[in-house]
């Protein structure tokens, strides 16, 4: 499954005419141009946003591109600036356990909805993948109802208790992985007598690793970049803002200038790259089933 | 079959009754409540959108309530504005009292309840009103139903840069529209490759002050008829300013304008292109002293009133102000009203505020106050309030939402979006109406 | 693994005895329950009720505060003939949703097919290409702002390099949409990644013999990869216009920054900045209902919404049907 190990196959090695060999060379540069120049175009913007985090505040209201000054204290200035590891704690608090609760509560749906046979298994599939596709703005208005009842609006809790049941986009996921283990599997443990919850625990989950570790990546990730929630929840109250809904009104709340911004920009990319780093190969797993099976 | 059916229903329906069918502030009554007694613990929560020195200045004044009141204790809460408290009275998760820097939701949170109604307290506590002078007074009702009171009022006038003044051999700051183009001409310097280096006014919708609420007045253009019908299509001051606005943007030439203000210094920082000398005239409230005097001490300015496009307005000026209420859902609302009353109609508290805050008191005595210690320049804005012409943008059941399509229309014709003005205008005022109809 | 949206082959299907079947039945039926019960108390009360709800709310006036009343249809009628943002919104919705999805797509498939013939280095390509789709969409959308400043910005000075005077991107009522286009081409590297998987699936004996036959680069590209990875592409047509018509934070988070007010991001007063050429459908939804409090107004929006997703929803779920996904595997 990793990515390179098929390559369309180059056909049977010739020797080829010059003329031939010559087309071949200017197809390799060509490509190689094109590859090189989106590369540069994808890279480009984080570096000018590495660039001017360093510069001082008059520079970065002016067209010069290079730092005169490299004024790497911003990164400190940008903590004194806003209360950032208010937010970072924040994010983290919802990320984590948005995660975590999670795991808990759709691990044994995607089982459920992979290993085990059972009438209606189609229907509540389907049920999954409608609510995955369905615009969070469609129902947002009786959930906000909901919670402000419960007087948790103002809070991130209306964003991470729905955890407890079930992600559709994560039960998704991990059942589209689950489902290709062989059954054998879960067949020979239930011949020892395994329960079912013995089964998801000690041969499932252990074999679905990567699959789950995907779901639980993606999910950290939705709830660290997570505008919409947050700002719909928290918008009233800025101790319990995230780093994206601080970011978004940094420039104005904080009255600070654009190279803090972007300083602080680059504090809320770097975990995110930190993980895909570490990392890279869930991501694309993750994708790959998300996007290509489904 | 069936009773699976009934089951799934049931289910459906303990959501439904829990919360579906019912608001969340349906459950608070009307009527006076006293004041906690002496002996009785009380927190309130306060918020308004202060922050820094003005937070903590705020919290200051509040201190001498508490000396006062020492059974009641406050909890002074920043950076919320009215969205925020909008929400928060949604939400259920109001604050005690809530101060809002801006008039333009007044109708909102009087019509929906979403502030209590105080009339009930005045009475009680005969109040006397008439020391608020009138136009604070219309901005702190809707239809009869007194839903706040004010707290400092801003009035609006022309801030501008004598040094460039004097370059420019300008003698004295222009009264009329016309003068104010002609000198904010002479006024811009261009770069070399043609940006703009000094802008003599900056003309655009929305920027800074320049807003339609703030502009209107000065052009006489009214915001709607006596029944509370739109008449930005018929009242011919809108179209006078849409027109200035749009020819002295060309003058200046457009795309120019757009890139000066993509590069501008925040409005609120010592970054303000006034405050850094990147602007030459502005138009700005009565606080902008304040900031001044502690970011820019050396700036040299004048204020005076802001010109009209008619000379006999002279003297016209927009005014808004901060205003104090209490939210529906406030747990305290006997204790609420006691700050409410102490910080809106007590001359200490409004002296020490508008000293702190560089904002005119909103009492006939704390005006005339002796302990007003406010730079020179503040006299343009007390004269313009003693003036009598002091204009509101009036308050609708629908907040500031006619205020945004105005703006956006005008920021549309203005940089060319559009050749219709009176068709868009028309059309706005269509539109203002709509809006206000609709969740009647 | 060409299983792109094929029938996956099953594990391996021993046939169990129908009396164990029966004899585990009930305890079986309470294991499933138990596993599902997290799912089935979410869609009920996350989805279903909130769908009821939402039909319910649209029929009235609701503000939060006070009880809601009954008000008919008049939340439909103002919605189709009173409401001229309604429009404007749903036209800049359309822009977006066509734009990303075309732009996206093409840009995917030209970026995959580059990407599949290189044969050094094209890990890191790979890496570059697929890294600002990390990029929080907030912190994105913001360095986008920065990025195309009308006056400061790197991507104007650029140009001014080769005598061309720059647009005025987020600041022009005409370039803002294609800048947000733009943004969404740089965050376009989750496309890439499936397409370029889907490529690889290709049998290369397909192109060995396209290429014995004499076919040239674009009609091997046509004949041979288009077709094989159409199902691919149909797939990221339709979850991409899903995502278009959702399309919320970064128009809300450039529009307050590009418009330098001093108000947050997300505050009435700069959403759809300039004069509203930003304003999405749902961001004049999210407005409706939690800024001017007309929820029953906003649910009436919310209802059309759903249709609309919803129709794109089946079309999606339809073909993930007739590839096998979500049926019984035996």
């Amino acid at each position: 499954m990793a990515i390179t190990t098929v390559r369309p196959a180059v056909p049977v090695r010739r020797r080829p005419p010059r003329d031939v060999a010559w087309n071949r060379f200017l197809a390799w540069l060509g490509l190689h141009a094109v590859a090189v120049a989106i590369a540069i175009a994808f890279i480009a913007p984080l570096v000018f946003i590495l660039l001017t985090a360093v510069m001082t505040d008059q520079q970065a209201l002016t067209p010069d591109l290079w730092p005169r000054v490299w004024r790497w204290d911003n990164y400190v200035a940008v903590f004194r600036a806003a209360p950032l590891l208010t937010y970072l704690g924040n994010s983290l608090l919802y990320a984590v356990l948005s995660t975590g609760l999670m795991l808990l509560s759709s691990v044994p749906v995607a089982y459920a909805m992979s290993r085990l046979r059972w009438r209606g298994r189609d229907l509540l599939f389907y049920s999954v993948i409608v609510a995955m596709l369905l615009p969070p703005q469609v129902i947002a208005i009786p959930i906000y109802v909901l919670w402000a009842h419960l007087h948790l609006t103002g809070t991130l809790w209306p964003l991470i208790l729905p955890n407890l049941f079930g992600d559709a986009f994560s039960i998704f996921l991990m059942r589209q992985f689950l489902i290709t283990i062989p059954q054998s599997y879960s067949d020979s443990a239930r011949v020892d007598g395994a329960s079912e919850l013995q089964i998801l625990l000690r041969v499932i989950v252990p074999m679905g690793k990567p699959g789950i570790a995907a779901a639980a990546l993606f999910s950290f990730l939705n709830a660290w970049n997570d505008y919409f929630g947050p700002l719909l929840y928290t918008g009233e109250n800025q101790a319990n803002w995230t780093l994206s809904v601080a970011l978004a009104s940094f420039h104005s709340v904080h009255q600070v200038q654009w190279n803090l911004t972007m300083a602080a920009t680059v504090l809320v990319m770097l975990p995110v790259i930190v993980l895909f780093f570490f990392a890279q190969k869930q991501f694309i797993e993750g994708i790959k089933f998300s996007g290509v099976k489904g | 079959m069936k009773r699976r059916t009934a089951a799934v229903l049931a289910v459906l329906a303990v959501p439904l009754t829990l919360a579906g069918c019912t608001g969340v502030g349906s459950a608070s009554s009307g009527g006076a409540q006293s004041a906690p007694a002496a002996d009785q613990k009380v927190t309130l929560t306060v918020w308004s959108a202060f922050s820094d020195r003005e937070l903590k200045g705020l919290g200051e004044v509040m201190d001498g309530f508490h000396k006062l009141h020492p059974n009641i204790t406050i909890k002074n809460v920043g950076n919320q504005d009215d969205d925020k408290i909008t929400q928060s009275i949604r939400g259920g998760t109001a604050p005690d009292v809530a101060i809002s820097f801006s008039t333009d939701d007044i109708g909102q949170y009087c019509s929906s309840g979403a502030f209590q109604d105080l009339s009930s307290y005045i009475s009680r506590d005969k109040v006397d009103l008439t020391q608020i002078p009138q136009a604070s007074r219309d901005y702190t009702t809707y239809k009869g139903k007194r839903c706040a009171m004010p707290l400092l009022a801003d009035v609006y006038g022309l801030y501008y840069n004598k040094a460039m003044f004097a370059k420019a051999g300008i003698t004295a700051p222009p009264k009329t529209m016309d003068e104010l183009a002609a000198d904010a001409k002479k006024l811009t310097q261009y770069n070399s490759d043609g940006s703009i280096k000094v802008a003599g006014y900056v003309p655009t919708p929305g920027f800074y002050e320049n807003t339609v609420q703030a502009l209107s007045p000065q052009f006489g253009a009214q915001w709607q008829d006596s029944s509370g019908k739109s008449t930005v299509a018929t009242s011919k001051g809108w179209q006078d300013m849409l027109t200035w606005q749009r020819s002295l943007t060309n003058a200046m030439g457009k795309d120019k304008l757009t890139q000066f203000t993509a590069k501008a210094g925040d409005e609120y920082s010592a970054a303000n292109d006034f405050e850094s000398g990147k602007i030459a005239m502005i138009i700005d409230g009565e606080y902008r002293t304040a900031f001044l005097k502690a970011e820019h001490p050396d700036l040299a300015y004048g204020t005076a009133p802001f010109p009209t496009f008619h000379a006999a307005d002279y003297g016209t000026a927009y005014t808004t102000g901060t205003i104090i209420g209490i939210p529906k859902g406030a747990s305290n609302t006997g204790a609420a009203w006691e700050l409410v009353k102490y910080m809106s109609t007590q001359t200490k508290p409004l002296v020490q505020l508008a000293n702190l805050l560089g904002n005119v008191p909103t009492t006939a005595d704390a005006l005339k106050s002796p302990d007003l210690k406010l730079p020179p320049q503040f006299d343009t804005f007390l004269t313009l309030s003693a003036g009598g012409k002091l204009q509101n943008n009036p308050p609708s059941p629908n907040g500031g939402a006619y205020i945004k399509v105005m703006e956006d229309f005008d920021l549309k014709y203005v940089t060319g979006g559009t050749n219709d003005l009176m068709g868009g205008l028309q059309q706005a005022a269509k539109q203002i109406d709509a809006d206000n109809a609709l969740g009647q | 693994m060409t299983a792109v949206l094929e029938k996956r082959p099953g594990g391996a299907s021993v046939a169990r005895p129908p009396a164990r079947r029966r004899r585990r039945g009930r305890g079986r039926r309470l294991t499933i329950l138990a596993f599902t019960a997290p799912w089935l108390i979410g869609l009920t009360l996350f989805f279903l009720y909130p769908a009821v709800a939402t039909l319910v709310y649209s029929f009235t006036n609701f503000d939060l505060i006070d009880n809601p009343t009954f008000a008919g249809v008049k939340n439909y009628v103002f919605l189709f003939t009173s409401d001229p943002l309604l429009w404007t919104s749903i036209g800049n919705t359309v822009w977006l949703t066509v734009a990303l999805t075309v732009g996206r797509v093409l840009f995917g498939l030209v970026a995959a097919v580059v990407l599949v013939r290189i044969k050094r280095g094209a890990g890191i390509f790979r890496t570059l290409f697929y890294l600002p789709a990390l990029a929080p969409p907030v912190a994105a959308s913001l360095a986008f702002v920065f990025l195309l400043n009308p006056a400061t910005g790197p991507v104007n000075q650029f140009l001014h390099l080769f005598g061309i005077q720059g647009p005025l991107w987020f600041n022009d009522p005409a370039w803002a949409k294609p800048s947000l286009a733009v943004l969404g081409l740089w965050t376009s590297g989750t496309i890439i990644v499936i397409f370029l998987a889907a490529l690889l699936d290709v049998p290369g004996e397909l192109y060995e013999a396209a290429s014995l036959d004499g076919a040239n680069g674009w009609q091997q590209f046509r004949s041979i990869t288009v077709p094989a990875i159409s199902p691919v592409i149909t797939f990221a047509v339709v979850n991409s216009i899903i995502t278009g018509l959702q399309y919320f934070t970064e128009a809300v988070v450039a529009g307050a920054v590009a418009s330098g007010s001093s108000y947050t991001s997300g505050s009435s007063n700069n959403l759809g900045y300039p004069s509203n050429s930003t304003l999405t459908f749902p961001m004049w939804l999210y407005e409706q209902a939690f800024h001017q409090f007309h929820m029953g107004y906003a649910s009436a929006m919310a209802i059309v919404l759903f249709i609309v997703s919803g129709v794109f929803t089946v079309v999606l779920v339809n073909r993930m049907r007739s590839a096998g996904i979500g049926e019984e595997e035996e």
